[in-house]
């Protein structure tokens, strides 16, 4: 009987998006005219190269014009980490270390991601770092970064994060977000507005404020992912 | 640094941020600090409130792109006096839970950093004039609300997140669709813009678009029949949380709630539904309220309950309706917030949390039962305290436009409300009094808090003028649909806007 | 071949797809006794819902909305640059899911070592 209503349900909901769905033609072009935009993405898309001097227009929609939603976004994260600390918390004695593993993984296993950790690492600054110029930005280089710490703590049975580490980069992170907000605030009386010359297009330092508020971001979200994986990780049973 | 609306979220996310290493230099800082930022958030809401009451709306501007193509917060009377609010309320409960003892025993720091970016997210979502920065917030705040609900270890704190995270995540998919094909018929998502335009978007669409988003943020204000997860929630977070939920977060489901209706849609039916749901809503919860055996879990009944009422005169529309409701969106918060303080303080050694164990507790703790029973002679809305006079003007409006069955309702169901909360209350004075059950002494913050609570609704009370005026303009702002349009985007087009009511 | 065609049936492969993990997402919170496949549901639901936003924004013979060296006139002529704003919106929704599914997450250790069982149905509080 309850298979049968959640059945019906599931045909409704299917049926309600497909009839919405299907009054949205797939690869129309909605934005409109570009050079007398209308709506906001052909805004974006006309705007950035000139304004923000910002090769790619995603990174300028997530840290400039929506970056309030970023600031959000970054809280989120940092809710997450808090949340999932409260929720876990458990009074650790001094000194005790819990694995993250069970078993110790094999030789071969622990040698590999000895040699790949590196790498990952600098990837994903890599990412974060050219994030106004390539696909990609600091929530992708930093979560390109956290696997790399899960990869360690997933062969190494002692490998332990510093916590104390992770706070100070979370804390400091997040503080530099937001203060070149309010340094914004001052300069030019408007919440995360760019203080600083935007350069050419394409050069990495270029865009103001956004390599440097991306390359916060990805510190912010590494740390932070690596600690949510750390506090899932490293729950002792019973 | 000029006083603007975008302290009231960049201030707390920086103190957020800062706490953690606060917390490294001395364990007070983290207690301190949330109230410091509230007290200065209270300060903001003075200087910008006497702004807008003279001037007018505050539409700020973020990254410096007008609207609509950024972001904006709109400091209207309407949400300047819910922030307001807020804040004043926000301050009352750090108050309340400054040394709060459980909260104590477990991370206090993490207990503030949520807590604060709760108070956060419920003022954001209200100032916010951008509809996924609406959405962004309302995540915000629920994130911090399931992490609070299971804060607890010694109850059943984290089957009530689940549930609450489960029904809220059904929320806020349903949100995000209705975002997601918004977006296509419009091309926008600054709200000023989206009332544009949507005298374009076909009927068809407009309503389904209009369904999603009453769905979801009919969970979020605890609309029947989404509301299973409210009761469980309130009873298991800690107590200062609960007053939390009924201050603040169920304060701004329905903003976002009246946000869509009033100003974004313009569907005729939407009124008549918010007076049918709640309608139903009022009934549904004061029907299970008064078989309740836990007093917070009748708390939390009535508590929709009195959100239904809210939804039924924001239905009505007219202009005493809407005045109506604002008034008692405050004196709920008010109100149930020095019910949740008292009333957890009384039940905070029985077993269970339930009613029949309070019996002579008026003799054992004068100071905390007085609080309880001025908080249910209040909230019944027995002259001469504050509730009665947003009753009053509900029932009014009710009256202007003929509706002689939701009169009726309204007071059938104050019966059933002076039933239920006066049974505790009997219990409390007349009650035979039971031996060996241990008495919680109140902290001294506590104290404060509910003595700053019940000084609001005596004067509240006495001299409704006090805070009138607010509500008045509050309610002006939120019918004058071109009026928000016009502050937003000077340069609009108005001939297609048309006020419903 | 038709161009017209191509696209009718691009759509019904990305929208139905799109719509089809919403439903089986939907159908594992529903059904799923284990409250860790519940999580995976929602998870699932997510991933519909980001898709679709995807879906919106593409526009026929799109290019990437990000400028290279020479393309900065591309404004004006040349190939078009799909809506940046849902691809933009979707990071942020990712990111949002990614807080709500930690936070189930550990909900769920915590259950399981309240109760030593992570099924719903063994959890009484958890009934409805």
């Amino acid at each position: 009987m309850k298979k049968l209503l959640i059945i019906l349900l599931l045909a409704v909901v299917g049926y309600f998006l497909t009839v919405s769905m299907s009054n949205i033609k797939f690869g129309a072009n909605r934005m409109g005219d570009l050079s007398q935009p209308k709506t906001v993405g052909a805004f974006y898309l006309s705007k950035t190269p000139g304004e923000l001097s910002v090769a790619n227009v995603i990174t300028a929609i997530v840290v400039n014009y929506r970056g309030f939603d970023t600031l959000g976004e970054v809280s989120v994260l940092f809710l997450a980490a808090t949340g999932l600390g409260s929720i876990l918390y458990k009074k650790k004695k001094k000194g005790e270390h819990i694995p993250t593993v069970n078993k110790p993984s094999s030789a071969l296993l622990q040698a590999g991601s000895k040699l790949i950790f590196p790498a990952i690492l600098v990837l994903g600054a890599y990412v974060f770092i050219h994030g106004h110029l390539t696909p990609g930005g600091g929530f992708q280089g930093g979560a390109i970064i956290a696997t790399g710490f899960l990869l360690m703590m997933m062969s190494y049975k002692d490998f332990t994060m510093n916590h104390s580490v992770i706070t100070w980069v979370e804390s400091l992170a997040g503080i530099t977000f937001a203060s070149i907000g309010l340094i914004g605030l001052i300069v030019d009386h408007s919440f995360l507005e760019n203080f600083l010359p935007i350069g050419y297009i394409n050069d990495l330092i270029s865009g103001g404020i956004i390599p440097l508020i991306y390359v916060a971001v990805g510190f912010k979200v590494a740390a932070e992912l690596s600690g949510v994986l750390d506090t899932l990780l490293s729950i002792k049973e019973k | 640094m000029v006083i603007s609306p975008v302290h009231y979220i960049a201030v707390p996310l920086l103190a957020a941020f800062l706490m953690p290493l606060l917390a490294k230099i001395h364990r007070e800082l983290t207690r301190i600090v949330p109230g410091l930022v509230i007290l200065y958030l209270g300060y903001v809401s003075v200087v910008l409130m006497n702004q807008v009451m003279a001037h007018g709306t505050i539409v700020e501007v973020i990254a410096g792109w007008n609207a609509p193509w950024g972001i904006n917060l709109v400091y209207s009377p309407f949400t300047g006096f819910l922030a307001s609010m807020m804040t004043a309320m926000a301050f009352v409960i750090w108050l309340y839970s400054y040394r709060f003892k459980k909260v104590d025993s477990q991370p206090a720091l993490k207990y503030f950093i949520l807590f604060m970016m709760l108070v956060t997210g419920t003022i954001g979502i209200v100032l916010t004039g951008d509809i996924f920065n609406f959405f962004v917030f309302l995540e915000i705040t629920a994130i911090s609300s399931y992490s609070l609900t299971a804060f607890y270890r010694d109850r059943d704190g984290a089957e009530a997140a689940f549930k609450y995270l489960l029904i809220g995540s059904f929320a806020s998919a349903f949100i995000l669709i209705a975002i997601l094909l918004l977006y296509t018929q419009v091309g926008t998502l600054n709200m000023a813009q989206i009332a544009v335009r949507m005298h374009d978007v076909p009927t068809h669409m407009k309503i389904t678009i209009l369904i999603l988003f009453l769905v979801g943020l009919g969970i979020e204000a605890e609309m029947f029949p989404l509301n299973g997860w409210a009761p469980d929630a309130y009873s298991q977070a800690p107590s200062p949380v609960g007053v939390t939920f009924a201050a603040l977060v169920v304060k701004a489901g329905v903003y976002g709630l009246i946000r869509i209706i009033f100003t974004l849609f313009d569907v005729h039916g939407a009124y008549e539904y918010l007076i049918v749901m709640g309608a139903i809503t009022l009934v549904m919860a004061e029907l299970a309220a008064i078989r309740q055996k836990s007093l917070k879990r009748m708390l939390a009944y009535s508590s929709i309950g009195q959100m239904g009422v809210v939804m039924i005169a924001f239905g009505i529309g007219t202009n005493e309706a809407v005045f109506g409701a604002i008034f008692l969106m405050f004196n709920h918060a008010v109100i149930k917030g020095l019910l949740f303080m008292s009333g957890s303080y009384l039940v905070y050694n029985t077993p269970n949390k339930e009613i029949q164990y309070l019996s002579g507790y008026g003799m054992k703790m004068p100071l905390i039962s007085l609080f309880f029973s001025l908080g249910a002679l209040a909230i019944v809305g027995l002259p001469p305290f504050a509730g009665f006079w947003s009753k009053l003007y509900i029932l009014i409006a009710a009256a202007d436009n003929q509706m002689i069955g939701l009169i009726a309702l309204i007071l059938g169901v104050s019966i059933v409300e002076i039933v239920y909360y006066f049974r505790v209350v009997g219990r409390l004075y007349f009650g035979k009094p039971s031996k060996g059950s241990i008495m919680q002494k109140p902290t001294y913050g506590g104290v404060i808090a509910m003595s700053l609570l019940a000084i609001v609704i005596l004067v509240v009370g006495f001299y409704p003028d006090v805070i009138t005026p607010y509500i008045h303009n509050a309610a002006d702002a939120l019918l004058d649909k071109a009026q928000y349009i016009h502050s937003v985007l000077p340069n609009a087009d108005l001939s297609q806007i048309q006020n419903l009511k | 071949m038709d161009t017209i065609d191509y696209y009718q049936i691009m759509s019904i492969g990305v929208y139905g797809s799109a719509i089809g993990l919403i439903l089986i997402g939907l159908y594992a919170v529903l059904m799923k006794k284990h409250l860790t496949k519940i999580v995976i549901g929602l998870s699932i639901i997510d991933a519909g819902i980001n898709l679709l936003f995807i879906a919106i924004g593409y526009i026929s013979n799109g290019t990437a909305p990000i400028y290279s060296s020479q393309g900065i006139d591309l404004v004006k002529t040349g190939t078009p640059m799909v809506d940046p704003v849902p691809q933009a919106l979707v990071l942020t929704a990712i990111v949002i899911g990614f807080g709500v599914t930690a936070v189930a997450l550990s909900l769920v250790i915590r259950l399981y070592r309240h109760h030593n069982t992570a099924r719903i149905d063994q959890i009484k509080s958890l009934k409805w």
